[in-house]
């Protein structure tokens, strides 16, 4: 890796690592002893999945009329929930795949990790469609298989169609592009275990040898799924947004959702990343692969997605007032100064004047400031789902059937509990593969080490690092 | 050594041949020899523990697997009259004290089923009402009495057969002391026969009547000033202005069914170009249905009415140059508004109508003589047919009572009312009545007064009872059987009859009641006409059509000269601050229907509650933007109310139109006995007072305290009520649009195309206000990428449907007859507070006009069948399309419960199944949320009893689906059936929806648009310029229309 590289570029690795060292940081989180740390939040993320699970069962026993939805407002916190969680999930797949593209070196920090978040938050997303519907039992009915009912097909015009396409098709492309990169690795965890460990990363290694071509196949591989993903960043979320842009209720309504909806995807993606980086690069002492640098760049993503939302918030207000269609514009009107007014003031505020703080390079580099806005923006992304949803339906044509919502308890151990499930999840990847892709990291050592650029380097880097690596090997 | 054929061995001994291997070989299974072994076979511990693992996991498995009981009981020999799968109507009488219909009784495999209007009544023209309709579901209460006996401490009823029964009252009856029979109106000719005889034969009996809801003055008037102790007929299709004090003729007053039919004739757009119709000026403090429907309210307290009496009379005799008399004052407004509707009066003399509500003779003389100075009587009042529905007197029950606490009543027969609770002084009475000795109650149910009672002798459902009415002088009907009787019930008349050893009565004969009646008809009633020869014919032909009419005698009445009009018996207007007012609620009358579901969830017509009585409280404006209920309570909250000392904790409800300083409270809650209806509301009997005999429904004072909680599971249909209405704007003194200054936003409600409405004047204006509105819509809905599809619906028929608002009075019967013919669940008040009602039909309410006073438009509301329809396109698995006639279809089976077709509706008329609430699926677990009633119970689809209610036609529908408005497919696929099998194209009356034979005014007109000749296609024809689809520039193409609603103020 002799490539030259600017003095300007941004050191990514620090710690004057070396690549046994690499493997030696970011394997140890599998193989040690959960820490306190680690059992205690499992605990509670394990808690709050049973409490999911429970609200489920209870809500299929019973009926979704154990929900605060009615006749009016027949989707709430169900369909907010999902699109949220699906939102979530984009940050991992822009990151591993347009940001790939894109030869984005500092991506190799984090793209594990956001891979696995969108894994996980799609896989929380997906369950809202299924214990939304009133017959779970009869969910298969939304497949097109051939059946002896006609054969019956599905409604190729109905956007909730579209959307189980959406959805399975981005779940199986980003499994398979997570687990793509997980091999390499999963194989260097497998080289350091012993006994039953060793078997089983030897079983999900798919046998790596890290020959040339493997090396030369992986990468082909990785690079054409990067191409299926990047549509997919752009097209499952304005896939979801359909569910709302084809239809007649004013405020949902609207050509804007798609584009506004990407961007919000990846505006609530990013912030759910930061919110998982800053807690994990701290557990997991992994601060000289996460750096202050990774969480500068995404915080700069936020702070432009952040703004493409409010500049989409303020463009529907005006095309409400423009259009001059008094259905729009009381839609709109509502969702500002209606009944559930707080929650639009709150999506305003979390989604639109809250990134801003990012402008400033202090607080973009700020572990403090980074995760309190990280999380505000998140609510604010909730909250964006649910005026979009509840408050547009709260309020439509006929003002006989207006209605007003509250969730019960069952909807909310739902929300929290999809929230526990994540973590759970989260946290049993943490301690199954490497958080960081050793892999990619080792790739860029050369071109973003601190020992090879930035004012720390040294002019023997390469010699140096050699030096240290025999050193090593002597001594075992 | 090959020693078999195919060179296999299985062992050494087999390989050696040897003699014991070969022995054994030939015994295959060894048993003999187990048996010969020490002990026979007996099974190993292993043996026994497989077996018993193997029975046990079996019955587990067996048992485990629930099998439902499908009780289906093949006909041996089928009854002639009985095809299954179709339906039998006969014709019989819906009869309840002050009520009446004719009706049809839809019978579907010996069950009766539905309530259909009898169109050959002159009385009720097929109309219907929603007590009418919910008929059939009383029938199937769980909680009816199922045998007579003994009632014992605590309401338990000690079975007694009917002939120990009998044995014992007879015992009791020859002892010889007063015997009272406590009724209210009886209609029935027979049954006032058997009564005779039961008088006859114990001489010291009385009949007292009295009514739910009393109309006595009126009677008291009438016999003062015309002589006749009588109700008269109202020919409100005659009148050109209509004045009404406080009668809430179109839902309860005399006879609303008739009222409604008349009234409404002359509210339809007859004529674009020369419109006319009836001016109505309705005085009251409440808004009440027919306020609701009024041109102008004249809002005053409810104390007042004598005043507003005296003033309209004084207006009247000044012109008329009769003596005009000092009644008390009046305000201001209200005597505008009086001055008003007596130009209107005087201008239109003869062809106007006052009637009024009020329970004071001297009103209602006034009224009297308002209408003889208006040259009414004879005219628009006909004295020559009267109304028989309301002839009790509560002064006679005041006076039982006193005889019964001074111990002179021996035997008191309670037959159809209900004392107990009815009556103000029902403590009086209950404490009066428990010294009769011998207390006999024929109530179907244990209601308040059979419970203290000593024997029940419970009577047959109407249902199930033979019987006649004449509700009008000369307009008799007949009641028939449509079901074996349920429970070991018998009819009261038959009691009576039995109990009076009636020579009469031919006791061999399997329904001697049948035999009395027939007897009666073909006897005494053959009389009254010619055209049957025998009485056999005679009886035939009654039965068949239901009704028998007779041509009245003419009788003109005048106004008695000698009666004087003393203004100081009137009303005199009260002082405290708040007035309360008192009404009989359209829904459950007195408490009479209050255990039938069905009512109980019909939403109150004006108020839009349901399960029980609501405080209405005025609404103030603030003079900028804020229309608050007053004293700043908000709908659910509780205050405490004092009327008479007595206090209760109502639930308020915000009521437009209700007058400042008044508030308003409906009867007939708070039923302590009897049935589902126990809990809910308040009874407010109590309250009422006394004054000269009379009940009267107002009291002048009401403390009402602030709030003092709020109600949780507080349930009204409708949350948003008004639609354009104008109040001054504090500021600057101007009238301003008060929606858009609550919503602070322009156009936000009035210029929604839901609700057009003008003043009959204003027709040019209106027409060519709807004319731009179609030109915009379609100009909107011209912006398609999509082929247009009107061509797809060119060949058969294409139902679609017009609804005159107009003529539309939001009374609600379509609404329970949806229900019923629809198999619509009952939810219960808690799941309606959540909004999660299931009614396919609603009819929205919306006010308009001025803020303080408005005005009121009703708008039935169902699935619109839009050709174009969003819930089609967005539902993932095709549970809903369109068929070929036009309509939006459901299949439940594929439904799997997304709701975004609910969501996509704009017309918010999809419902579904959030819960369980006909046990039509496999998850019991939410059944005992449904009703709060008892422990333990069941949703109220669950019981068997009550499940012979639905119509087999219609699927009943499991958790977790979507429902709606189907058109009533089942009607029409059953009339195309009939039209093909006649092998004609389809008419209209092939096809009728269960809305539109409800409707007593034919507000709903269903049929085939495809046929230029169809009723439907005809009226939108007529009103095209004033008829509009809701929401016609969204472009979902509804199949409804409606017409714009004109007032006439």
């Amino acid at each position: 890796m002799s490539q030259p590289v600017a003095p300007v570029r941004h050191v990514l690795i620090e710690g004057n690592k070396s690549y046994h060292q690499i493997s030696e940081d970011l394997c140890v989180p599998t193989e040690r002893a959960p820490s306190r740390e680690w059992i205690l939040a499992f605990s509670v993320a394990s808690a709050f999945t049973a409490l999911y699970v429970f609200a489920v069962v209870w809500t299929i026993w019973k009926g979704i009329g154990e929900w605060g939805a009615n006749r009016t407002i027949n989707w709430a916190w169900d369909i907010t929930n999902f699109v949220w969680w699906i939102g979530i999930g984009h940050a991992g797949t822009l990151i591993s795949a347009i940001l790939l593209l894109f030869r984005q070196r500092w991506r190799t920090g984090v793209n594990r990790a956001a891979e696995a978040m969108t894994i996980f938050a799609v896989v929380c997303a997906g369950q809202f469609p299924l214990i939304h519907m009133g017959r779970l039992w009869l969910a298969f009915f939304i497949f097109p298989f051939p059946n002896t009912r006609g054969p019956l097909w599905v409604n190729f015009n109905s956007p909730l169609l579209w959307d189980v396409f959406a959805i399975s098709t981005y779940f199986s492309v980003s499994l398979l592009f997570w687990y793509t990169g997980l091999v390499p690795d999963l194989a260097t965890v497998r080289d350091r275990a012993a006994g039953f460990r060793k078997k089983m990363y030897e079983i999900f290694s798919f046998g790596w040898t890290g020959s040339a071509k493997h090396w030369q196949r992986w990468e082909s591989l990785s690079l054409i799924l990067a191409g299926l993903s990047t549509p997919l960043v752009l097209s499952v979320h304005t896939i979801v947004s359909f569910d709302f842009a084809t239809s007649v209720i004013p405020g949902w309504h609207t050509t804007i959702f798609p584009p506004y909806f990407v961007a919000g995807a990846i505006f609530s993606g990013f912030a759910m990343v930061q919110t998982l980086m800053v807690i994990t690069r701290k557990v997991l002492k992994l601060e000289e692969y996460i750096t202050i640098n990774h969480i500068d760049s995404m915080n700069k993503v936020i702070v432009l997605t952040g703004t493409i939302v409010g500049v989409a918030y303020l463009t529907e207000l005006f095309i409400a007032w423009y259009s001059g269609y008094i259905y729009e514009q009381f839609a709109f009107y509502n969702r500002v100064f209606g009944v559930y007014w707080w929650s639009y003031f709150g999506m305003m505020f979390c989604n639109v004047i809250s990134p801003q703080l990012f402008w400033s390079r202090r607080i973009r580099r700020s572990i403090w400031w980074t995760f309190f806005l990280s999380i505000v923006v998140n609510i604010g992304m909730w909250f964006e789902r649910f005026v979009i949803i509840a408050t547009t339906l709260a309020r439509d044509y006929l003002p006989s059937s207006w209605s007003y919502y509250t969730p019960t308890w069952v909807e909310i151990s739902i929300f929290t509990g999809t929230i526990g499930l994540f973590f759970f999840l989260f946290m049993i990847f943490t301690r199954l593969a490497p958080v960081v892709a050793i892999a990619e990291v080792k790739a860029i050592l050369k071109v973003a080490g601190d020992q090879y650029i930035g004012p720390k380097a040294h002019k023997d880097a390469h010699h140096h690092a050699q030096q240290v690596a025999e050193k090593q090997e002597e001594e075992n | 050594m090959q020693h078999q054929d195919n060179g296999i061995w299985v062992s050494a001994d087999d390989l050696n041949r040897e003699d014991a291997f070969l022995k054994s070989a030939e015994q295959e299974f060894l048993l003999e020899e187990l048996a010969d072994a020490p002990g026979g076979w007996m099974p190993s511990r292993r043996d026994f523990l497989k077996l018993m693992g193997f029975g046990l996991g079996a019955a587990t498995v067996a048992a485990s697997c629930e099998i439902p009981v499908r009780k289906a009981i093949p006909y041996v020999t089928k009854p002639d009259a009985i095809v299954p799968g179709v339906a039998n109507y006969y014709a019989s009488s819906f009869v309840n004290g002050s009520d009446y219909c004719a009706i049809l009784v839809k019978t579907r495999e010996g069950r009766p089923i539905k309530i259909e209007g009898n169109t050959l009544s002159s009385v009720t023209s097929g109309g219907t009402s929603a007590r009418a309709q919910a008929l059939v579901l009383s029938l199937y209460d769980t909680r009816r009495l199922k045998h007579p006996g003994k009632i014992e401490e605590g309401g338990e009823v000690k079975k007694l057969s009917w002939k120990d029964l009998d044995e014992k009252i007879k015992g009791q009856l020859q002892l010889g002391g007063n015997i009272r029979i406590i009724t209210n109106t009886i209609i029935s000719p027979t049954a006032k026969k058997a009564l005779g005889e039961f008088l006859a034969k114990y001489p010291n009996t009385r009949v007292i009547t009295y009514d739910s809801v009393s109309h006595a003055a009126l009677l008291a008037a009438n016999q003062v000033c015309f002589g006749v102790r009588g109700i008269p007929t109202y020919k409100f299709a005659d009148a050109d202005v209509i004045v009404s004090f406080g009668a809430d003729f179109l839902g309860t007053w005399v006879s609303p069914i008739e009222h409604a039919r008349d009234y409404a004739s002359r509210r339809k757009i007859q004529s674009l170009d020369k419109p006319s119709m009836s001016r109505h000026y309705q005085v009251e403090s409440h808004m009440s249905l027919t306020g609701s429907n009024a041109d102008m309210r004249i809002q005053i307290r409810p104390s007042e009415m004598g005043a507003a009496i005296c003033a309209l009379y004084n207006e009247i005799a000044q012109h008329a140059g009769a003596p005009t008399i000092s009644g008390p004052a009046l305000n201001d407004k209200a005597k505008a508004g009086i001055k008003k509707a007596a130009t209107d009066l005087i201008a239109l003399r003869g062809k106007s109508l006052v009637v009024c509500g009020s329970n004071n003779v001297m009103e209602q003389i006034i009224v009297n003589k308002i209408n003889d100075l208006l040259g009414n009587i004879n005219n628009t009042i006909d004295f020559s047919v009267l109304n028989h529905l309301h002839e009790g007197d509560e002064r006679d029950m005041m006076r039982l009572i006193g005889e019964m606490d001074a111990g002179q009543v021996a035997i008191a027969i309670v037959w159809g009312a209900n004392p107990a609770y009815e009556l103000p002084n029902a403590d009086q009475f209950k404490k009066a009545f428990a010294k009769v000795n011998t207390r006999i109650s024929f109530s179907g149910i244990m209601d308040e007064t059979t419970a203290l009672c000593t024997y029940a002798a419970p009577a047959h459902h109407l249902l199930e009872s033979w019987g006649d009415a004449e509700p009008k002088t000369g307009h008799y009907s007949l009641i028939q059987p449509t079901i074996a009787p349920l429970f070991d019930t018998r009819q009261a008349e038959l009691s009576l009859l039995e109990w009076a050893d009636s020579p009469n009565l031919n006791r061999q004969d399997e329904q001697p009641y049948y035999q009395y009646l027939k007897s009666h008809w073909a006897n005494d009633m053959k009389a009254k006409q010619s055209k049957y020869a025998t009485g056999a014919a005679f009886w035939d032909m009654s039965l068949h059509d239901g009704v028998f009419e007779v041509p009245p005698a003419p009788r003109t009445v005048s106004f008695s000269p000698g009666v004087s009009l003393n203004p100081a018996l009137v009303t005199q207007p009260g002082s405290a601050a708040v007035e309360i007012a008192f009404y009989e609620s359209v829904n459950i009358g007195n408490g009479q229907y209050a255990h039938n579901p069905w009512l109980q969830e019909m939403p109150d017509p004006v108020n839009r509650t349901v399960w029980g009585n609501y405080l209405s409280i005025p609404v103030e404006w603030d003079g900028k933007n804020k229309m608050t209920g007053w004293m700043g309570l908000e709908d659910g909250d509780k205050v405490e109310v004092e009327v008479n000392g007595k206090k209760h904790v109502c639930t308020v409800v915000r009521a437009f139109g209700q007058a400042p300083g008044t508030v308003a409270i409906a009867l007939g809650g708070g039923r302590e006995s009897g049935g589902c209806g126990v809990g809910y509301g308040v009874n407010v009997n109590p309250w009422l007072p006394i004054d000269g005999g009379f009940i009267q429904y107002f009291a002048k004072e009401a403390k009402v305290s602030g709030k003092v909680g709020a109600e949780k599971n507080f349930a009204c249909v409708q949350h948003h009520h008004t639609m354009g209405l104008a109040a001054k704007d504090e500021k600057s003194g101007k009238t301003i649009n008060a929606d858009e200054q609550v919503l602070a936003y322009q156009g936000s409600l009035t210029d929604r195309s839901i609700i057009f409405q003008a003043h009959v004047n204003d027709l040019p204006k209106l027409r060519e206000k709807l004319a731009n509105f179609h030109k915009h819509a379609s100009h909107l809905n011209e912006q398609t990428l999509y082929p247009d599809r009107t061509d797809y619906f060119g060949t058969g028929p294409k139902w679609g449907m017009f609804i005159d608002m107009n003529a539309c009075i939001g009374c609600g019967a379509c609404q329970v007859a949806c229900v019923s013919e629809n198999n619509v669940p009952v939810v219960g008040k808690n799941e309606v507070g959540r909004h999660h009602e299931m009614t396919w039909l609603r009819i929205d309410r919306y006010y308009y006009g001025d803020l303080e006073n408005p005005k009121v438009v009703y708008q039935p509301m169902m699935c619109q069948h839009c050709d174009n329809a969003p819930c089609e396109n967005v539902c993932p698995v095709n549970a809903t399309n369109h068929s070929a006639e036009g309509l939006n279809q459901m299949a439940y089976n594929r439904c799997i419960g997304t709701r975004y077709c609910a969501n996509n509706c704009p017309y918010k008329v999809r419902r579904f199944n959030w819960l369980d609430y006909t046990t039509a699926d496999t998850f019991p677990a939410n059944e005992e949320r449904l009703f709060r009633v008892e422990e333990g119970d069941i949703p109220f689809y669950a019981d068997n009893l009550v499940r012979m209610v639905l119509n087999p036609d219609v699927t009943v529908r499991s958790r977790g689906v979507i429902e709606k408005c189907s058109f009533c497919i089942q009607r029409i696929q059953e009339g195309k059936l009939t039209a093909k099998r006649e092998g004609r194209p389809i008419e209209d009356n092939d096809v009728r929806s269960a809305c539109q034979t409800a409707c007593p005014t034919g507000a709903i007109i269903f049929g085939n648009l495809n046929n230029p000749n169809s009723a439907v296609s005809q009226a939108i024809k007529k009103q095209e310029e004033l008829a509009y689809q809701v929401l016609e520039e969204i472009n979902v193409r509804p199949g409804v229309r409606y017409s714009a609603k004109i007032y006439n103020s």
